[in-house]
């Protein structure tokens, strides 16, 4: 890089002498110095932290959305299980689920797998990046779906319905996680602006 | 030669050095490298009267100004482990401002960039800025266009060379040379009259002047 403290490098660039030039020059270094009108330190370090504790955020989140990948590849067969309601069950699936009624003990382990989606969840909620608006939006008819299943559950005796509606729960939790995690996946793929700009 | 003393600027602080021809200590260099905000802090005291005058000459915009410094000091703590140590630690903090300047100039204004006349006539009449004071220098400054303004200042004050402003820019090198010498021109007739209006009553200037 080209420094003026030391005007050797002025080599490519012979300046030819000229008093004007000079006088030009000497005036505009001879300007004095200012400063900024308040204090930028504050505002600066305040913009530092924050950052600070964007990128720790992301180092959290980054492993728990691989983990989450992880879940999403495992489970994505029954993801895309039609979702049924309860209600509107027609009453020969109903008598065909007798047959496969669930275990007590499945619903356990749904119960406990949604209890840590959404723990997961509120973490990335509490810690997380602000969401834009469309992702608001899109995390606002997530909780609402969230919301209805916990109605219908509250509603279910059947076990099969039952399980079924925790799995609703558990997928719709992953999707919030998900939709949580956008702003770091967003943000590690994008290239820096002015990068090529520094040479040093 | 200043007929009426120079003018002092409100924010001009003259208890400070505000140059980047400052060392940085090597263990402070260190010590900013692990991150540590206390050493930031005290590199940033140290240079932000340089930093902050620096942009507000190529911005010619005090609230541009505050954003390249912010902007480019945010960049020096991040990337303090860039710094490798083959130049100054001041020299490679000075550029970070003068990217971010150019930069903040190319997104805000530098898209209308004044094409000039390569050819313009060498003035040999006497330059007004050695008789201009201070404040009406730094007026005419802020009134030249920007990428001129930004030109002539790298040129003249940092050092930077036709082919370093050609890169900064993305342009040509006559690119570079049409804007200084328009730069220069506009100048002297910025300033051209306003010393004929201090010879003829010289008392007009303002209170603000100093004897």
């Amino acid at each position: 890089m080209h420094d003026r403290l030391d005007h050797d490098s002025m080599k490519d660039d012979p300046r030819k002498y000229d008093p004007n030039d000079a006088s030009l020059a000497a005036a505009l270094r001879a300007l004095p110095a200012s400063a900024p009108a308040r204090d930028a330190w504050p505002e600066l370090a305040s913009r530092m932290r924050r950052r600070r504790a964007a990128r720790k955020a992301v180092w959290f989140t980054l492993p728990a959305a691989f983990a989450a990948g992880m879940a999403l590849t495992l489970a994505w067969p029954h993801l895309h299980r039609p979702a049924v309601s309860p209600a509107f069950t027609p009453v020969a699936t109903q008598a065909s689920s007798h047959a496969a009624t669930p275990a007590v003990s499945d619903i356990d382990t749904l119960q406990a797998s949604s209890q840590q989606w959404q723990a997961w969840v509120q973490k990335l909620d509490l810690n997380g990046a602000p969401l834009d608006g469309r992702q608001l939006t899109q995390a606002v008819a997530l909780q609402d779906r969230i919301g209805m299943v916990d109605l219908q559950l509250s509603a279910a005796r059947n076990p099969s319905t039952t399980a079924d509606l925790w799995q609703q729960r558990i997928t719709l939790l992953q999707q919030l996680g998900l939709l949580h995690l956008q702003p770091y996946l967003v943000a590690t793929h994008r290239p820096a602006n002015n990068d090529h700009l520094i040479s040093m | 030669m200043r007929p009426f003393g120079v003018l002092v600027h409100p924010c001009v602080v003259d208890d400070m050095p505000a140059n980047f021809q400052q060392a940085v200590e090597p263990d402070l260099i260190a010590r900013l490298q692990r991150g540590e905000l206390a050493a930031f802090e005290m590199i940033y005291r140290r240079f932000e009267r340089a930093a902050w005058t620096l942009a507000l000459r190529l911005t010619g915009r005090p609230d541009i100004a505050h954003e390249v410094l912010q902007d480019s000091m945010l960049k020096a703590f991040e990337r303090a482990r860039q710094f490798r140590g083959d130049a100054p630690f001041a020299a490679w903090l000075r550029k970070l401002v003068v990217n971010e300047a150019l930069m903040q100039l190319r997104h805000d204004r530098l898209h209308v960039i004044e094409v000039f006349d390569d050819t313009l006539a060498v003035d040999e009449s006497p330059a007004p800025w050695m008789h201009a004071d201070a404040a009406t220098l730094e007026r005419a400054l802020n009134r030249l266009p920007d990428a001129a303004r930004a030109v002539l200042w790298l040129y003249h004050v940092e050092g930077y060379t036709h082919v370093e402003i050609a890169g900064q820019f993305g342009r040509s090198v006559s690119f570079s040379k049409s804007q200084l010498a328009r730069a220069t021109k506009r100048l002297r007739e910025l300033l051209q009259p306003q010393l004929q209006q201090v010879e003829v009553t010289p008392c007009t200037i303002g209170s603000t002047t100093t004897p």
